[in-house]
């Protein structure tokens, strides 16, 4: 055991990657202000003397990321990690290990997506384990398919944020689809948009709240508009269909990218460029897993809003996840950097590849 | 031989009204010290100790197995913990203390009256500011269960321990989850229900600790006290 941490430990410091440590004791306000209420719950939390929330390390990215900030310079950073992180099960609070490695402004972002590869290959390796089963997904994939869909923009960042969770996006989908008699029903009268305004703007003063601080009247009224005009004009059906048969499309990489080449072409649809950025990526990551099966699932991704590319999971034949990660180049502007910066990484569930090399 | 432990409410309407469904049923809740004393007993029968405890702490000790059973809301079962739920077995529905908790938002919000309006407003909120729609509750559990239901993701609860109906007003947050028997307060504080927003219909229960162990003569003991209730 001692000399497979010793392989990994030597893992982490290859191809000029700088080991990093950071605090165990973080802010939880980071975490909940990027990843709202469904991720917090996985926290675990404690509390400073002056009610400020703290939590344990749930992962390294976020702090890793947001050190990487602080030096304000930009430049291109390789940052490893190995360490505890703590978790909120349905069993109760549970403590594991992961490594890891962070390629944050990296020249060519691809070129990190394939060493972030690389060194999942290299870290499974030390476990003996040669053929993980994999499953792989694209964000950027199904962002330019919203793009370019026929459909009022005001539904497109609502699919958006519904990416990654199968519930979520099937419930928007049926309304969707809904017939608009049924939407109908609940507007029973109409009004101006100026109108709207005034009543709403009335009704808020009357209540006592702010006009400025959350939902401001212009927009309930927007919302309320677009309501009786989605009863008038609601997405094409055709735009929803495509929608639901895009997102179940899972299957052998080339498989699915030829479905979905089909898909968009029967529908006049022009995603060429990102399809061949996706069928280069698979096939890098199939050179370094030639003997794993590879599914290219267009409907995975984690439901959070600052991953942008590619997204991938390893599993043992058990189906527990031994290794993770993906692209996120909207992360490090999401905790405040000034601009968007290239991110990509991947970690290893340590405790799950020591106890599959015990066996 | 050890005595059951049956956990009363320590004061007010809910002390009051499990004492009337014992007597129904036959059994006379007794507090020898007086309203300031926390042990009793029923009349006639020695083999089970009352314990006077606040509501919430009763469905707290519930959950750990420290009572065997005791009356309290379903709802303070529900957020004592995320698992509640499977830790108790609601034996007896009593018929009181029925309340619902609810969603609800400002009047203005014309465009919300159901979850799925809910849902594409809390994207819309934080595709468009560097904040999440705020929930204020106590109800911390019940709310993150049922809004993940709904696949609402784009949230954060501020937790507010009083006065709940107030914290849109305030500004402390858009909307809120709160407890609510007659809509009266909602009403007053221009708030709406969400028509598909009652997470959780509660009333007072008599409920059995599925965490505390019990020998044969308490389960015979129970098995007593759930047959003159008819169940």
């Amino acid at each position: 055991m001692f000399e497979k941490r010793e392989q990994l430990l030597a893992l982490l410091s290859s191809s000029g990657a700088e080991l990093v440590n950071p605090a165990t004791l973080l802010p939880a306000s980071d975490y909940f202000d990027l990843a709202g209420e469904e991720f917090g719950r996985h926290l675990l939390l404690t509390e400073g003397a002056d009610g400020v929330k703290y939590c344990l390390r749930p992962d390294f990215t976020l702090p890793i990321a947001r050190q990487y900030i602080k030096s304000a310079s930009y430049s291109p950073a390789s940052l490893s990690y190995l360490g505890p992180v703590f978790r909120q099960r349905a069993d109760g609070p549970s403590e594991f290990e992961q490594a890891g490695l962070e390629l944050i402004a990296q020249e060519n972002a691809d070129a990190a997506l394939y060493q972030v590869f690389d060194f999942v290959r290299e870290g499974l390796e030390v476990f003996a384990i040669e053929s993980p089963s994999i499953r792989i997904g694209c964000v950027a994939l199904f962002e330019e398919l919203l793009e370019k869909l026929d459909m009022p923009d005001v539904w497109k960042p609502r699919l958006r944020r519904r990416f990654g969770s199968s519930t979520a996006m099937e419930n928007l989908l049926q309304r969707l689809s809904m017939p608009q008699n049924s939407i109908q029903q609940s507007i029973s009268f109409k009004k101006t948009r100026e109108q709207l305004i005034e009543q709403i703007t009335q009704t808020m003063l009357d209540d006592g709240l702010s006009l400025i601080e959350g939902r401001l009247p212009e927009e309930i009224a927007e919302r309320f508009l677009e309501k009786q005009a989605l009863a008038a004009a609601k997405v094409p059906e055709k735009s929803v269909a495509l929608l639901r048969d895009y997102l179940a499309i899972s299957d052998e990489p080339e498989t699915a990218l030829n479905s979905a080449e089909k898909l968009f072409g029967d529908t006049n649809l022009s995603l060429e460029s990102q399809l061949n950025i996706l069928r280069q990526q698979a096939k890098e990551l199939s050179n370094r897993f030639p003997n794993s099966p590879i599914k290219l699932d267009l409907s995975f991704s984690p439901r959070l809003h600052y991953y942008t590319g590619l997204v991938f999971e390893l599993a043992e034949t058990s189906g527990k996840t031994i290794a993770s990660g993906g692209q996120y180049d909207r992360l490090l502007q999401a905790l405040g950097a000034s601009k968007q910066v290239s991110a990509s990484g991947g970690a290893l569930w340590v405790n799950r590849l020591e106890e599959g090399a015990d066996k | 031989m050890s005595e059951l432990v049956l956990a009363v409410p320590s004061k007010g309407r809910l002390e009051e009204q499990t004492r009337i469904a014992f007597a129904k049923a036959g059994m006379n809740i007794k507090r020898p010290g007086g309203a300031r004393s926390y042990q009793g007993e029923i009349a006639g029968n020695s083999e089970i100790i009352i314990r006077f405890l606040s509501a919430g702490e009763i469905a707290r000790e519930l959950i750990r197995g420290n009572l065997h059973l005791g009356v309290t809301g379903a709802d303070l079962i529900y957020e004592a913990a995320e698992n509640g739920a499977e830790m108790v077995d609601f034996a007896v529905p009593l018929d009181f203390g029925q309340a619902d908790v609810v969603i609800a938002v400002p009047n203005a919000w014309i465009d919300v009256s159901r979850m799925h309006d809910l849902s594409d407003v809390a994207a819309d909120f934080s595709s468009n500011r560097d904040r999440w729609l705020r929930v204020a509750t106590k109800y911390i559990n019940l709310t993150r269960r049922y809004f993940a239901r709904y696949g609402i993701a784009e949230y954060r609860i501020v937790e507010s321990l009083g006065a709940t109906e107030a914290a849109p007003a305030t500004g402390a947050a858009d909307l809120i989850v709160d407890i609510t028997s007659t809509g009266s307060t909602l009403k007053a504080n221009g708030l709406k229900i969400l028509e598909d927003g009652i997470i959780l219909k509660s009333q007072a229960n008599l409920i059995i600790s599925k965490t505390a162990p019990l020998d044969s003569d308490q389960l015979k003991q129970i098995a007593k006290i759930l047959a003159v209730f008819g169940v």
